[in-house]
């Protein structure tokens, strides 16, 4: 035990002696590969080995995920199967709490994954030295903006900003076709959302800043509450209490409104500001990061490997009704497909250089 | 309450005191409490950590940080967080009195049973019994106001759980059993010859009650009044549940988002500082008395016939059972038979996390009974040194080791993070650290109760024993734990419980892979799924009720 010990403190001592050599900021391989330890069983440190997924790879694997448990775990399932070897260690919590976690122990690293529901999150934690950058093979085919440029994080999948109704309680007629016209007053009391500790709310609020700025952002807000819209901690709040007639409207991710179609409610999705001088539909990404000093690390690569592979996407894209960021994965029927409307455009780096402002916003405004 | 108010009757009142001059004066000087002091000190000392380290961290923040606080939201958390902590201690002093009151000292119909039904509900915590009731009161969506509405043809308004009357409602419910076990405990072991005494002095039955049986019960309603109050100030669960804004619910709004903890620290600041304030107060409120009986000459007190109030009393004890026991079992018994039928939510309620159903009930045994075990050995050289060698630095590290208790879990985890981080590295992400937190936090209801039980017990009792030749530590074995057992059971009783249902501290501060049952019932009820939430829930009742059921008959209220 005491060897083992032993061997975990020397090879976290040579990973943060790596960690303050000046790394050439694109080349996954030069901060590890110096990390070679003799002879050591216990601990995976065979680094060079990493860049090859066949190789066996064992141990634990720590995941702590901003998601939502039942939205990551068949995929952990899955990975399980492939690997039954690894033993994996889900932390699941929010997104903002599992990354406060991740700050306070990055001299004491516990988890060797992160994986988060929004980028603005994985984005700051990057320039904050957090994580450790790979670029697994796959990563080539995905969309290379939703690729850190220093390889500390890679998208996942998309989801939507969407308005979802119950169709028992608004007529066609009526439906809202921009998230503008939720602070209509038509609408007094009888919109659900997810409030400020949200992520994907978070991320629209700031998504929302940078493209209309303050003001108006702050207005629309200002809308929200006058038009006293409920504010629930998550989404499935929001989606089961519009599914039973208790809201005629929700803002929330996409998925929701198909998780919640798929249990049987009268429901039907809106995907807004799709007109001319509008804002464009609110998207924005999952993402997946090793941490820096990651235990694991052959493991945690690998488990990368397979969330941006053919058989990780496909189970988002199935089990969750997400937009697979991986081109060639069929989304689950009944899905629309992104490339028919006009998304807004924003620029993730910027906006989490910007996320004090943005809860300095919702704190401004008491946003519950 | 203070002294002046509750006149009690001067014959009655001064050989008590005298006694219990002349025994301190007799403790203070045979027996030198250094030792003592100094073991009291160090639990003290390490009760106080995370106190420090939030006072270090709120005056370390930046000026910016206290002045965005200050200017609106500070004002109104306070206003919240106070209203809240009133409406509910005074809430559960009256119900967990009076139906102590009900079950030890009338002949309430059943009462036998009805123990068991008021001691139970503190095995649901206010979070699993808030989602229940939501589900059932939610205003328009809610089963009953659907259930009404399918039955009359029309929406009927029904009260809504939600906001300040909802969070108050759900939290008496959930915290009257403290008062009631500990003043159950106290109407129990109430000398006979105290009423008697001020029945011969004339006076009548209501007066008697509330000038003698109540005063002398003091002690154990401030304990389960300070308990309820603190359990409020860090109350998180529910009233981020039922949406009304405390202070507990702020810091964690703070540390959901960004990732300065200043503003939090801030807050915590205040929060402590509040729960000084209260203590300090029911330090001054305890005032000067006393009560201690004496072993050999001990008689129950009789029991009051309630006559015509037979039926009215036993509605009401119904009506609280009904409430805060049976309607939220029933519904996660139903709940729990629904996921058991249906295969996908069954498999997915068995193979969840990375780990089985099964540890994460064994992890939540063994935290809480190892946490349990902990705070009652640490709290007894505290309550030996505050209630044996009364004095200004005894009083003081009393009431430090109760001040851990008014931190929220999240704040206590946090600080844990940090500092065991940097000084035993080794020990963090193990679920000891997880054990510790409980201890941190539930520590003081080890030493309310151990205080509450040696109080009970004449110190002339240990005088005998030291007059007779036995030591301190002997004393101590082989007279006053004996004697106070009963008492330190219940504390253990109650941080076995809480400590099983502390949900922020164990989710922050948990290993990963590493789940309880508390933890479970959060994961899945905070994403929707209170049929997959209900086994856990059940289950974690359960598993409550047999180590209740074994402390409390061993503490002989409950045979």
């Amino acid at each position: 035990m005491s060897l083992y010990r032993l061997t975990s403190l020397l090879f976290i001592l040579v990973l943060l002696l790596t960690a303050c050599t000046p790394a050439s900021p694109v080349t996954p391989e030069v901060p590890t590969a110096a990390a070679t330890l003799p002879d050591s069983t216990d601990v995976p440190t065979d680094v060079a080995a990493t860049e090859t997924v066949d190789q066996p790879i064992s141990g634990k694997l720590v995941i702590y995920s901003g998601r939502s448990e039942p939205l990551i775990q068949p995929v952990i399932d899955a990975f399980k199967a492939e690997h039954p070897e690894v033993e994996v260690l889900l932390k699941a919590g929010s997104n903002s709490e599992i990354a406060n976690a991740l700050i306070e122990e990055q001299a004491n690293t516990q988890a060797d994954l992160f994986i988060t529901t929004e980028l603005f999150t994985v984005q700051s934690l990057s320039q904050q030295g957090i994580f450790q950058p790979y670029r697994p093979a796959a990563a080539d085919l995905l969309p290379p903006e939703f690729i850190d440029p220093n390889n500390n994080w890679i998208g996942l999948t998309l989801r939507a900003r969407v308005i979802m109704y119950n169709t028992d309680l608004v007529a066609p007629e009526d439906l809202p076709t921009s998230i503008f016209d939720l602070t209509d007053p038509k609408w007094k009391g009888k919109i659900a959302a997810a409030g400020s500790t949200n992520g994907s709310m978070q991320a629209q609020i700031a998504a929302m800043r940078q493209l209309l700025g303050e003001e108006e952002t702050e207005a629309w807000l200002q809308g929200l509450l006058d038009n006293e819209v409920t504010f629930f901690g998550g989404h499935t709040d929001v989606r089961k209490a519009v599914g039973a007639g208790e809201f005629a409207l929700g803002l929330v991710n996409h998925y929701y409104y198909h998780l919640q179609l798929a249990e049987g409610s009268k429901v039907g999705v809106i995907y807004p500001d799709q007109g001319d001088g509008q804002l464009g539909l609110i998207t924005n990404a999952t993402a997946v990061a090793v941490v820096k000093g990651a235990q694991n690390v052959p493991a945690a690569q690998a488990f990368v490997d397979f969330l941006v592979s053919e058989q990780g996407q496909k189970i988002f894209a199935e089990q969750n009704y997400e937009y697979p960021l991986l081109p060639g994965v069929p989304l689950r029927e009944g899905v629309q497909p992104l490339e028919s409307f006009r998304l807004a455009e924003v620029n993730i780096a910027e906006a989490a250089l910007d996320s004090d402002a943005t809860f300095d916003l919702m704190e401004k405004l008491e946003l519950p | 309450m203070n002294r002046s108010d509750a006149p009690m009757p001067p014959a009655l009142v001064s050989p008590l005191q005298r006694l219990r001059a002349a025994s301190n004066r007799l403790t203070t000087r045979s027996a030198s409490p250094v030792l003592l002091a100094g073991l009291a000190g160090l639990v003290a000392l390490f009760l106080a950590v995370p106190v420090v380290y939030i006072f270090l961290r709120a005056v370390g923040a930046d000026a910016e940080a206290w002045q965005r606080l200050l200017q609106v939201r500070l004002w109104k958390l306070l206003g919240n967080t106070l209203l809240l902590m009133l409406a509910v201690t005074g809430g559960a002093l009256v119900i967990g009195a009076s139906m102590a009151w009900l079950t030890e000292r009338s002949d309430l119909p059943g009462r036998k049973y009805f123990r068991w039904m008021f001691a139970l509900p503190l095995a649901i915590p206010a979070y699993i019994g808030g989602i229940v009731h939501l589900a059932l009161l939610r205003p328009r969506g809610g089963m009953l106001p659907r259930l009404l509405e399918n039955l009359l043809g029309q929406p009927v308004y029904t009260p809504s759980p939600l906001g300040f009357w909802g969070a108050a409602f759900i939290l008496i419910l959930f915290t009257f059993p403290y008062v009631y076990l500990l003043s159950g405990a106290a109407f129990r072991s109430q000398h006979a010859s105290l009423e008697e005494a001020a029945r011969m002095l004339g006076y009548r039955p209501l007066r008697t009650f509330f000038s003698v049986t109540l005063p002398a019960m003091r002690p154990g309603l401030l304990a389960g009044a300070l308990l309820v109050a603190l359990d409020i100030l860090a109350e998180y669960g529910t009233v981020a549940l039922l949406r009304y804004e405390t202070f507990s619910s702020a810091i964690f709004v703070q540390l959901s988002g960004r990732y300065d903890r200043s503003a939090a620290a801030v807050l915590s600041g205040v929060l402590v500082g509040l729960a000084v304030i209260i203590l300090w107060a029911e330090l001054h409120s305890q005032g000067q008395a006393r009560f201690t009986q004496m072993e050999s000459s001990w008689r129950p007190a009789p029991i009051v016939r309630l006559g015509k109030w037979r039926i009215p009393a036993l509605l009401v004890a119904a009506g609280v059972t009904f409430t805060s026991l049976l309607v939220p079992v029933g519904v996660l018994t139903t709940w729990s038979i629904q996921a058991v039928l249906d295969p996908e939510t069954l498999r997915s309620v068995l193979h969840s996390g990375s780990m089985g159903f099964s540890n994460f009930a064994w992890n939540s045994l063994w935290t809480s009974f190892l946490a349990a075990l902990l705070a009652i050995t640490l709290s007894v050289p505290v309550a030996l040194f505050s209630v044996r060698h009364p004095s200004r630095v005894s009083r003081l590290i009393a009431r430090v080791c109760q001040v851990g208790y008014a931190i929220p879990g999240v704040v206590i985890a946090l600080s844990l993070v940090l500092l065991v981080n940097r000084a035993l590295p080794f020990l963090y992400a193990t679920p000891l650290i997880v054990v510790i937190a409980y201890v941190l936090r539930h520590v003081p209801q080890a030493v309310r109760a151990s205080e509450a039980a040696l109080n009970q017990v004449s110190a002339t009792l240990e005088e005998a024993a030291r007059v007779s030749g036995r030591t301190a530590v002997q004393t101590f074995v082989q007279v006053t734990f004996p004697l106070i057992l009963p008492g330190l059971l219940a504390g253990g009783a109650l941080v076995f419980l809480t400590s099983l249902k502390e949900l922020p501290a164990t989710l922050l501060l948990r290993p990963a892979g590493f789940d309880t049952l508390a933890v479970r019932v959060w994961v899945w009820a905070n994403d929707g799924f209170y049929i997959q939430a209900a086994p856990a829930a059940l289950l974690l009742v359960l598993i409550s009720a047999v180590p209740l059921s074994f402390l409390l008959r061993r503490e002989q209220i409950f045979k």
